[in-house]
């Protein structure tokens, strides 16, 4: 005990660190975000005016604002939702042929390491109207691709790059999950006469949804903010703003349009939203998860 | 009720690894088969052959005159009780052992039925709303076992379900799977690598080494009579003792009828008696004595580079370590010749 408690200090010393990269990159600047929220700037960013809580009526209020809005619910469900199944797919499939599964790993893993500028310049060529591979067999097939021109289509393109690009990370943990499952229960449970289709959701899926559940967190905050790289370079929140996300329009106002009052007010509001988001799966979803 | 006939069965894994290599096995209606033998042998491949786990390789397997080999083990009608218990860790006890009949689509009424009936007949009936982290070695055992029995299947495959409770659980749950098996008259398999399990728990015993059978046959009969050197060595604690003779027809303590050449002699412990140096069969010096309390044993050198025999005395008598002995022989000799099988 005696030595625990001659080192006091000490625990204080080794998280420094850690506290001082959290106040400059997160508290300071979301402090600074919450006090400009209050304010109108000049142009020239000389002079500011408080102006109370106009700025926060004024996004609410705003018709861009609430399909901004609109966009991120649907992107950020289809995503998570899409890139979710796709990968518990997958990992499923590579459960089974276990052998094959290093290989296989490997190849799922590359997606997650290329950036997601990138990433939307790949999926950009691939669906270019007059030269990607895809567009053109779409074409071929009757469906005419175009997503500098239609609102469905361009986001259908950020959501597919989106959804590529965060599979392989839930892919890794998913196949992790699996492996941790005890072959026995598995072959307890086809004894017990259920067949593959059963023996998937009342054995594996209960047991994986730790993973499942923290997987949900963790999508939902990467759709929410991540996905900028791959908007800007896909479609630019274009056309029309029909694939303007909440994060890429705090970015358009703020540091394209100068409004920095509006598009603080924009941040806070988006980190309440995701708090508030956040704090409904853990009351809600998170009472289904089975940690035994 | 139902049989369970195994012919020439065969599994290959992979290509190279012959796990069992051509069993034959008669199984009656109500019979309790212990099947064991040393880790590796190929016990848990045979069960899972049997449950459906592992396709056959070659071979015939049939339930009730029936042909299964291709069946899904679903469509087999079997339970089986796995040595880590394999209890679904998010389900209570109850919805464990209600699984299978749901997945029968048995109607909820007999459901509960069935499991409370269970749970009372295995001791088990206060802990049916208990998720399997909160049960403590034994209790898990029982929910398995109660999960197999609540199917009233055909027949009961056992995957060493004792090894890893403690040895007086172990005592206890040996007579209760006893008493349970021949109470609901099941067909029954049980895998096991500890003689003193097999042989209490047996109808008939099948000893098993590097994938084959070496014997079938009730525990005394393996006892009694094996067929091979390894049987002979296997049954029986502490093991038979084994002394190689390079010209038996010199050998002065064997019968007259011995066959000449090289052979075997196998004598248990318990046959061979210790007696004042110089009289006796086989002359010998005391190694080590191990007292054991209700009877010792004692250790022979018998030659310079013969291995150590075991004598068994009964009572307190403790010979002297360190000392010259005579030891007689005062019990069958089992004799077997140099490719391990037994000579009538
Ligand atoms: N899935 C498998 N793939 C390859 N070899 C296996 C597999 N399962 C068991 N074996 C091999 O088959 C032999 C018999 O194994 P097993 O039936 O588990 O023995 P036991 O239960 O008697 O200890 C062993 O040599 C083991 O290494
Ligand atoms: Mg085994």
């Amino acid at each position: 005990m005696a030595t625990f408690q001659r080192h006091r200090a000490f625990p204080w010393l080794l998280l420094l660190p850690q506290l001082a990269i959290v106040a400059i990159f997160f508290f300071w600047p979301a402090f600074q975000a919450l006090r400009r929220s209050f304010y109108v700037q000049d142009a020239f960013g000389l002079g500011e005016r408080f102006v109370g809580l106009s700025n926060y009526v004024a996004v609410l209020t705003s018709a861009l604002w609430q399909q901004a809005l609109v966009n991120t619910l649907l992107f950020s469900a289809s995503v998570a939702l899409g890139a979710m199944s796709i990968a518990l797919l997958l990992a499923t499939l590579a459960d089974r042929v276990l052998r094959g599964a290093k290989g296989y790993r490997t190849l799922l893993i590359w997606p997650y390491a290329v950036a997601p500028a990138a990433a939307g310049v790949l999926w950009l060529f691939l669906f270019d109207p007059s030269l990607g591979i895809i567009s053109r067999a779409l074409g071929s097939l009757g469906i005419h691709w175009n997503q500098r021109l239609n609102g469905g289509q361009a986001m259908l393109l950020v959501i597919i790059a989106s959804v590529w690009q965060q599979m392989s990370y839930n892919f890794i943990f998913f196949l992790a999950g699996l492996q941790s499952i005890p072959a026995s229960l598995l072959e307890s449970a086809a004894i017990d006469g259920a067949g593959p289709w059963r023996r998937f959701w009342t054995i594996t899926f209960p047991l994986l949804s730790p993973t499942t559940f923290f997987l949900l967190v963790m999508n939902t905050i990467y759709a929410f903010f991540e996905t900028f790289g791959t908007i800007d370079t896909t479609t630019g929140g274009g056309p029309n703003n029909a694939t303007t996300t909440l994060v890429y329009k705090i970015y358009q106002d703020g540091i394209v349009g100068l409004d920095l009052g509006g598009s603080s007010a924009q941040s806070v509001i988006l980190m309440v939203l995701v708090g508030l988001l956040t704090l409904i799966q853990f009351r809600y979803v998170e009472r289904r998860v089975q940690y035994y | 009720m139902s049989t369970l006939t195994l012919e020439r069965l065969n599994k290959t894994y992979g290509g190279n690894v012959q796990a069992v290599r051509g069993v034959d096995l008669d199984i009656a209606d109500g019979e309790l088969i212990v099947v064991v033998g040393p880790s590796g042998c190929g016990k848990s491949t045979l069960l899972r052959l049997i449950a459906g786990l592992e396709e056959i390789s070659d071979g015939e397997l049939c339930i009730d005159g029936q042909r299964v080999n291709d069946s899904e083990p679903a469509g087999r009608d079997i339970a089986m009780v796995f040595q880590n218990y394999a209890l679904y860790p998010h389900m209570s006890v109850y919805d464990n052992m209600a699984y299978s009949l749901k997945n029968r689509r048995t109607p909820k009424e007999e459901i509960r039925r069935r499991v409370t009936e269970t749970a009372r007949l295995l001791a088990i009936d206060d802990l049916l709303e208990r998720r399997p982290r909160q049960l403590s070695g034994g209790q898990r055992q029982r929910v398995a076992m109660g999960r197999a029995v609540v199917r009233q299947p055909k027949v009961f495959l056992f995957d060493e379900p004792l090894s890893n409770l403690d040895a007086s659980l172990r005592v206890q749950m040996r007579q209760e799977i006893r008493r349970l098996q021949k109470r609901l008259g099941v067909t029954s398999v049980y895998v096991t690598h500890d003689q003193v399990e097999a042989m209490t728990l047996a109808d008939r015993l099948v000893v098993m080494n590097g994938g084959r059978i070496e014997q079938i046959g009730t525990p005394m009969t393996l006892f009694n009579q094996p067929a091979t050197r390894f049987v002979a060595g296997f049954i029986g604690s502490p093991a038979m003792n084994f002394i190689d003779l390079a010209h038996a027809e010199q050998t002065p303590w064997l019968p007259a009828s011995t066959p000449g050449g090289a052979l075997t002699a196998g004598i248990r412990p318990e046959h061979l008696q210790l007696v004042t140096a110089g009289s006796g069969d086989l002359p010998g010096r005391i190694e080590m004595v191990e007292p054991l309390g209700s009877e010792s044993l004692v250790h022979v050198r018998l030659g310079e580079h013969d291995p150590l025999l075991v004598v068994r005395l009964s009572g307190d008598e403790l010979p002297a370590a360190e000392q010259p002995t005579g030891v007689a022989i005062n019990g069958p000799v089992h004799l077997f010749d140099s490719d391990g099988r037994r000579l009538p």
